[in-house]
């Protein structure tokens, strides 16, 4: 007994002796996945989604905020013109933690808006995933990107879809019209 | 009758058979890709500069000057680096009292400027000593427009170091703290 106290003293004073040096860790690793991205054909009106991995090669926990971030002036891929609008980009969530030597995904959604004007469009933006921290320097990593539209909206109601519950239904009415009546003039 | 029944029947399953493949074609077909290499990722080998108290119009060097901290690129993508700064706030209060970052470098009443040099950079800058201010603006870090180098590719480095100029008047006995994030895009 007095040997496992005297075993959980030391382990104790060990741990207090080494957490300071990863508490004061002076420097920062960290990735992202994937650095690049492309949405080919999305409709406006439609939605596209996707994960992003963030990898936190320190020894210390840290946290990450993601926002979207307009590319600085000169930085986009070749005919590719500014985002419209950064709120059509959500993340889930748009803050996480992660453990040391850890990865975390967050999930990424595109919505364009259902209107003509969005067709045929080539655009970029960054992505900015930045780690949290009090020290005089930080890092932030961005992913590109790039979206390109389809040259039509996607439709509000799907027309087949209605023709084939809608053509069966009224068949079905017309059939039990004449049924009935028939029956009736039998009787 | 049974004819009639069992012709609204079939008349039924092949409304579905044709309506079931529209309902799952309703989103169309989006294309997302991860173009190139898959995977950005930096690290700074320092992140705190702490300077004890500091005279006003005055300036500080990180020690050593021009190569203290180290840039080192991870992953698997070239990457294209940029650098912004902050203002810099009372740790106290940091709504109460700011120090402004100027646009330029220069100084002035609660008004600091923040330089940072690249090894082996001697030429860039607004007074071609190899400083160059850091801004609220994000800007390239390397390589630079007008420069002869190219983008960073994994195993790279690169060194670097700071220069404060304090304001030519500020409120004394008041710990200031502020952030400049080094950041990095896929090239």
């Amino acid at each position: 007994m007095l040997r496992h106290v005297a075993l959980a003293g030391i382990s104790a004073v060990f741990l207090v002796m080494l957490l300071p040096f990863f508490a004061l860790a002076d420097d920062i690793n960290i990735g992202v996945v994937p650095a690049e991205i492309r949405i080919d054909n999305l409709s406006p009106g439609e939605t596209a989604k996707f994960e992003l991995t963030i990898h936190n090669n320190d020894a210390i926990s840290r946290s990450f905020t993601l926002a979207v971030s307009v590319p600085p002036e000169g930085q986009e891929k070749t005919g590719a013109t500014q985002f419209p609008d950064g709120s059509w980009i959500s993340f889930s969530p748009d803050r996480t933690e992660v453990v040391p030597y850890g990865e975390a995904n967050v999930t990424v959604m595109v919505a364009i808006p259902r209107e003509q004007k969005w067709t045929s469009q080539d655009w970029e933006t960054w992505l900015g995933v930045t780690a949290e921290s009090t020290d005089m320097l930080g890092v932030r990593l961005y992913t590109r990107l790039l979206v390109s539209t389809n040259s039509t909206v996607a439709q509000r109601f799907n027309v087949r879809l209605l023709v084939g519950i809608g053509l069966p239904a009224l068949l079905l009415g017309c059939g039990g019209f004449y049924y009935f009546r028939r029956r009736a003039r039998f009787n | 009758m049974k004819a009639i029944i069992a012709g609204i029947l079939v008349t039924l399953m092949l409304a579905l058979v044709f309506s079931l493949p529209a309902l799952a074609q309703e989103t169309g077909t989006i294309t997302i890709t991860m173009t190139g290499a898959n995977e950005i990722s930096i690290s700074l080998d320092k992140t705190q500069w702490p300077l004890g108290n500091v005279a006003s119009d005055t300036e500080y060097e990180t020690v050593p000057a021009i190569e203290w901290c180290t840039l080192t690129v991870g992953g698997n993508c070239n990457v294209n680096t940029f650098i912004t700064g902050a203002d810099a706030a009372w740790v106290s209060s940091p709504t109460e009292y700011k120090w402004t970052l100027s646009s330029d470098g220069s100084n002035g009443e609660d008004i600091y400027g923040i330089w940072f040099r690249i090894s082996g950079d001697t030429t860039r800058g607004p007074m071609s000593d190899g400083y160059v201010p850091v801004t609220k603006t994000e800007s390239e870090f390397w390589p630079y427009s007008g420069g002869s180098g190219s983008s960073l590719a994994p195993g790279d480095h690169k060194q670097f170091g700071l220069r404060l100029l304090t304001p030519t008047y500020f409120i004394s006995g008041r710990q200031m703290q502020t952030q400049i994030t080094i950041s990095a895009a896929a090239a």
